[in-house]
């Protein structure tokens, strides 16, 4: 989001003007700690809610002199951000909860003897899955590397801990893992400006700094009658005691006092929604609240002192019970008569987002006061309301490329298993991936079913893009689940993986050599929209340019996929069905004929991206249209799954939604009695450029 | 005032992000505490989007709950009835533009489109005060369909002066904040048609 300061338009974030509030998102805000912080380098990899820290950041990068980039995967960016605080430098990078996973083994290593340069390391949980495979709390991972996590309750103080954070870091010199949540990332809040820290850390490399042999883990080093790695261990455990003894002070560590025996402990957005029930609450009593800013290590004796005068105690955290299982370990010792609630003992639920409505619930049965809700006659007024209103669910876009693809793979995969009858008794397999094309999982009219009991192959039949991923997990699982189903001996039909551009840099590579080296006979599908699309266009070895638009090499994965050892690898355009759909049947007849791993790159570039183009240049996009003559009412064009193509019950026949369709042409191909055509004969569209 | 709330209710690519940040800087002027809670997921086209936008003294959080929401801005019909449904408070105030989109499910007929009378007769019931107009058709006189959002915003604005604890021209002031330069003056001018269709809009009565 821009702002314009006099003339010059800059990004707000950048803008220098301590003791004036703007209006940021959560990320924005985490890039602004890292400017005020004084930031050198900052990596990551795109991932839905965390990726605008580092578009953030690249946008005012030149201005700041700023390094930032958008890396392959998030284990790769973590370790650039290691090597830039390994030379002294102020690093941070960023991640969804998934690809702190990746991250974990240079992350769990680093900290034995630490780095001289402060390091944050963002992470942003998704609870409630939003935009996620999984709901995973990563606060345990940080917690079992073992370095200081703090939590933010808001926009501003994420501003606030992700500035205060490179400080920290370089007085205990391990990383500070920084958690937000979706609310937090993904929402906006008033952040009151400080200074932005002018100086920048000295780049040095001294190998012996601090610690002898500190950046090697097998250096001989020697402490307290070890040497190497576990020497380095008994230096970080210190630390960690120091750390333990600096939180007990720690402003983010607060009590408000009540006025009864009840309390309530809350961390993160948990505290923000504390503090909004309380303002909605007729509460007869006032409880005691302690804000926790650190969920690891605890305020042990300051959480001790609150628990002493009172008989029970609400944890309100978002995620797993982390500090809840942490305070009952504490108040065995301390006050093992005291009641401790929260999402371990169900007092809120386990899974699910924790949302406001919840904490307002719990809130008032704690204190005993009336929590308001709606009356009967108003929620038989909803029911029947809600009776008209229409699902928008959500798909691929008019025109995507993914759209052909999938009709082209749907055919393809029938017609091997028909062809091979006689070998093929039973089902292909389709591994899918995370991208856009993860679409093809989420089942939008499929059916309620039940699950099957047998151990057998089971044939499925599918009418639509939507149902036709079998499995589908993280970045880069379909290619190597793939090759475990073929060695396991899978023959029944066809074993195929689909992934995208970016996703195949990020963790389909090594797959992809294991499934030559080892021979497995799989058929790839690259799609191939030259963007990270799904997180919102941001650019990869495919586009051309870099996180901050310099120019770039453009990685052609056919090249790529031929050095892996991939003997036969096509390229072709899901715009053309019907060659497109010849290559994949060619590429699977020599997977299964001759046991080789065979790739298909379909390649287009993302729809939307070149509709912007085409707006931005003042093109007006033309459509297509259905003849209603000819329209014989076949639905072939539905089955495409397109939004831009309806439906009419009451004619029978197709239509095409002018204001959405953006002149791809799949569903003319698609058309037996060729009833679509262009509404003009000048077609401007995707397909043109 | 401890808090006000509005619910921004649209169609991804409508311009709801824009006028959620405009009215939280016109907040952040008159020195309130302002929340956002912005749900979009994917880049694509056409999903449903909401914001929830929280200004006054005591906000902490991004989100409102059911039947809170003071006034909702429903850029398009069915989005307005989904989310006006769940948080506009009995009496809350929404202004509803009436040009419809079509989602993939009404356009396959898995699900149907529900009448734009339906639709407002809803709110009626739901004890909404409504005021409703193709919104579209003033941006698109203008010459930019896609000023609607802005021309939204003026509509509420006129209609809602007396309740709002920020002023119409604090709303202007961060237009121009907002909007790349070259697009000031359009904004402007479709916030002002917006505000001018709403002292004439007559059916209403507050």
């Amino acid at each position: 989001m821009l702002l314009k300061c006099g003339v010059v338009v800059v990004h707000i974030v950048g803008l220098d003007k301590p003791g004036s509030r703007f209006l940021l998102q959560g990320n924005e805000a985490v890039a602004r700690g890292a400017l005020e912080g004084g930031v050198q380098v900052a990596a990551g990899y795109p991932g839905t809610p965390s990726s605008e820290v580092i578009e953030t950041l690249a946008e005012i990068a030149k201005d700041y002199g700023i390094y930032v980039e958008w890396s392959i995967n998030e284990k790769v960016a973590f370790d650039v951000a290691v090597g830039a605080a390994s030379v002294g430098a102020r690093a941070i990078v960023t991640a969804k909860n998934a690809g702190v996973n990746w991250y974990m083994d240079m992350f769990a290593t680093v900290v034995y003897g630490g780095l001289p340069g402060g390091l944050v390391v963002y992470a942003a949980d998704d609870p409630g899955a939003f935009y996620s495979s999984t709901e995973q709390d990563t606060r345990p991972l940080a917690k079992s590397v073992g370095v200081l996590i703090l939590e933010p309750a808001d926009q501003g103080e994420s501003k606030e801990m992700v500035r205060l954070g490179f400080d920290y870091s370089e007085k205990f010199e391990l990383p500070v893992f920084v958690r937000s949540v979706t609310r937090i990332s993904h929402s906006s809040g008033d952040v009151l400006y400080g200074e932005i820290r002018k100086e920048r850390n000295k780049i040095f490399f001294n190998r012996h700094y601090g610690l002898p042999f500190r950046y090697n883990v097998y250096g001989p080093y020697r402490y307290k009658g070890e040497t190497g790695p576990s020497a380095k261990h008994a230096w970080q455990l210190e630390r960690l005691d120091e750390i333990r003894e600096f939180v007990e002070e720690l402003p983010f560590n607060q009590v408000e006092e009540g006025n009864a025996d009840v309390g309530i402990i809350a961390s993160g957005i948990g505290y923000s929604y504390v503090k909004d029930a309380l303002v909605r609450l007729d509460c007869g009593i006032k409880p005691w609240v302690l804000k926790i800013g650190t969920p690891y290590p605890l305020p042990t004796r300051k959480i001790s002192e609150f628990l002493r005068n009172l008989k029970k105690v609400l944890v309100i955290e978002e995620g797993d019970p982390f500090i809840e299982e942490q305070i009952k370990a504490l108040s065995k010792d301390c006050c093992p008569d005291i009641k401790i609630l929260g999402r371990g003992t169900g007092t809120i639920r386990s899974f699910g987002e924790l949302g406001l409505s919840q904490v307002l619930k719990a809130l008032a049965d704690l204190t005993g006061s009336k929590s308001y809700e709606l009356d009967d006659e108003r929620r038989n007024v909803k029911a029947e309301i809600k009776k008209i209103v229409a699902p928008r669910s959500s798909m691929m876009c008019a025109g995507c490329p993914h759209l052909g693809t999938y009709w082209v793979l749907r055919f393809a995969l029938h017609k091997i298993v028909n062809k091979y009858r006689d070998r093929f008794k039973g089902a292909w397999i389709v591994n899918g991936d995370i991208g856009c094309y993860e679409m093809g999982g989420y089942g939008l009219f499929a059916k309620e079913i039940e699950p099957q009991k047998e151990k057998a192959t089971r044939r499925v039949s599918i009418d639509n893009p939507y149902e036709i991923l079998d499995s589908n997990y993280i970045m880069g699982g379909g290619i190597g689940v793939a090759q475990g189903q073929y060695h396991a001996g899978y023959r029944e039909g066809p074993i195929v993986a689909v992934a995208g551009d970016s996703t195949f840099f990020h963790a389909c590579m090594p797959a992809l050599l294991n499934a030559t080296y080892n021979k497995a006979a799989v058929t790839f599908l690259v799609l191939d929209n030259s963007w990270t699309a799904m997180t919102g266009h941001q650019p990869a070895p495919t586009t051309g340019i870099t996180a901050t638009g310099s120019p770039s090499k453009v990685y052609g994965i056919e090249e790529i996929a031929r050095a892996l050892g991939v003997d036969d690898v096509w390229v072709t355009d899901p715009y053309d069905l019907k060659k497109a759909e010849e290559v994949l049947i060619g590429a699977m007849e020599k997977t299964v004929n001759e046991n080789k791993t065979t790739l298909v790159i379909f390649k287009r570039e993302c729809a939307l991206q070149v509709v912007r183009r085409l707006t931005r240049e003042g093109k007006i996009i033309t459509h297509y249209l259905v003849d209603t003559d000819k329209c014989v009412g076949c639905r072939l064009c539905v089955q495409l799954g397109c939004p831009a193509v309806g439906w009419d019950k009451n004619s029978k026949k197709a239509f095409i939604d002018p204001t959405l369709c953006v002149s791809c042409s799949l569903c003319a191909q698609v058309c037996p009695v060729k009833a679509i055509k262009p509404s003009t004969e000048r077609v401007v569209g995707v397909k043109e450029v | 005032m401890k808090y006000y709330h509005i619910m921004i209710a649209g169609v991804g690519g409508q311009g709801n992000l824009l006028l959620s940040r405009i009215i939280g800087d016109a907040a952040i002027s008159k020195g309130l505490k302002v929340r956002l809670g912005e749900t979009f997921g994917a880049a694509q086209r056409g999903g449903s989007v909401h914001s929830h936008v929280r200004v006054g003294e005591e906000v902490y959080g991004p989100l409102m709950l059911e039947d809170e929401a003071d006034a909702l801005l429903a850029l398009e019909p069915l989005e307005g009835l989904r989310r006006g449904l769940q948080y506009l408070r009995k009496g809350g105030l929404a202004v509803l533009n009436t040009r419809k989109i079509n989602s993939f499910d009404t356009n396959v007929g898995v699900a149907e489109y529900p009448s734009i009378e339906d639709i407002i007769n809803s709110f009626r019931k739901l004890g909404a005060r409504i005021v409703h107009h193709d919104f579209t058709k003033i941006a698109e006189e203008i010459g930019y369909p896609r000023l609607m959002n802005v021309v939204v915003l003026g509509a509420f604005a006129g209609i809602a002066e007396n309740e709002l604890p920020f002023t119409t021209e604090d709303l202007k002031t961060a237009i121009r904040n907002r909007v790349p330069p070259r697009w000031v003056e359009l904004n402007i001018r479709a916030f002002d048609k917006g505000y001018e269709f709403s002292k004439k809009y007559s059916e209403f009565s507050i």
